[in-house]
């Protein structure tokens, strides 16, 4: 082999090995960037109780859009969405889109007085003690929300607060 | 021994057995929890973690090992539902193997290109030089003897 062939082969050893750094340090290591295992797949079925008692599961509403949204009340970013989201259940909730947020390692009283603080009044549920729906669905943090469509499959997930043009053009393609 | 002696004899083998079935579920649910990432905390394992969602992963973990859920089982759970990435140690197939044998690649190719160059560099500093000597070189070799 001659000293040509011996330098190009360093080269390319050389990017893959930076390639692999890159991968590791800016998109393995954030979670929020990596895209849900769960994408493209059928919803997982949960069951909840909201806080006003009334019993909800998610094969109930199938045929429709829904936006399901894990919070809590200590979320710094869940107090900047949630005005978001209860203007947009206002705004689609007559059309069927359905709206749905999960509290997840909250008390039953910091809920509510979030729930009352922002005015949510869209379907409303905590979470069980183990965090039962939030594992199911791969939470990594709060805010975190899923979108799934008409046919109760995942199309997206979001972490951090949601913008209204995301819901937006999510439900633009399921109301039509 | 008798019956009474018996008796409380049986009573401690059951106490110290669920005692000890409780710190081997206990430990089992550590070396599970071990493997997994933080979803939160990212650098950390579900382990050493006390965010809300790794606290939520631990119970899960103990529920499934109760349930009599092998090691495997319960990382595929979390796995289906997180994504490889809850791994701490990538998978030794497809894309994550790479990973596993780049270092020592690495290592053996270095080591490689380095012992076939001290030996070049060995093998052209050995060979003697046989050429015979110029007249010129003569004529000095023989003017440093005579000054010596």
């Amino acid at each position: 082999m001659n000293r040509k062939l011996y330098f190009l082969l360093g080269i390319l050893f050389t990017i893959g090995l930076v390639i692999i750094l890159i991968y590791g340090l800016f998109y393995a290591s954030r979670p929020g960037e990596i895209p849900s295992a769960l994408i493209s797949q059928s919803a997982k079925p949960f069951q909840a109780t909201t806080f006003d008692g009334q019993a909800i599961s998610l094969t109930q509403f199938q045929g429709r859009p829904v936006i399901l949204n894990f919070w809590a009340s200590w979320c710094v970013a869940c107090r900047q969405e949630a005005h978001i989201i209860e203007a947009a259940y206002q705004d689609y909730g007559k059309s069927g889109a359905v709206f749905i947020g999960i509290a997840i390692n909250d008390t039953r009283e910091a809920s509510l007085a979030f729930i009352h603080r922002y005015g949510k009044t869209y379907l409303l549920a905590p979470d069980d003690s183990t965090g039962t729906i939030s594992l199911d669905y791969g939470v990594t943090a709060v805010p975190e929300t899923f979108l799934i469509d008409k046919n109760g499959v995942i199309t997206d997930k979001i972490l951090g607060a949601i913008t209204r043009q995301t819901i937006d053009h999510f439900l633009a393609g399921q109301l039509q | 021994m008798n019956i009474k002696s018996l008796y409380f004899f049986l009573i401690g083998i059951a106490c110290f057995g669920s005692v000890s079935s409780g710190v081997d579920l206990d430990n089992r649910v550590r070396e599970i929890a071990h493997q997994l990432r933080c979803p939160t905390c990212q650098a950390m394992s579900v382990k050493e973690s006390d965010a809300g969602i790794s606290l939520n992963m631990k119970q899960r973990i103990r529920e499934l090992l109760e349930e009599g859920k092998s090691e495997e089982e319960i990382l595929r759970f979390f796995v289906d539902r997180y994504g490889e990435w809850i791994l701490r140690s990538p998978k030794k197939e497809g894309f994550s193997l790479l990973l596993w044998t780049m270092p020592g690649l690495i290592i053996v190719i270095t080591v490689l290109l380095l012992f076939q160059y001290l030996r070049k560099k060995s093998r052209m500093t050995t060979i003697p030089d046989t050429r015979p000597l110029s007249e010129d070189e003569q004529r000095q070799i023989e003017k440093d003897l005579k000054r010596l």
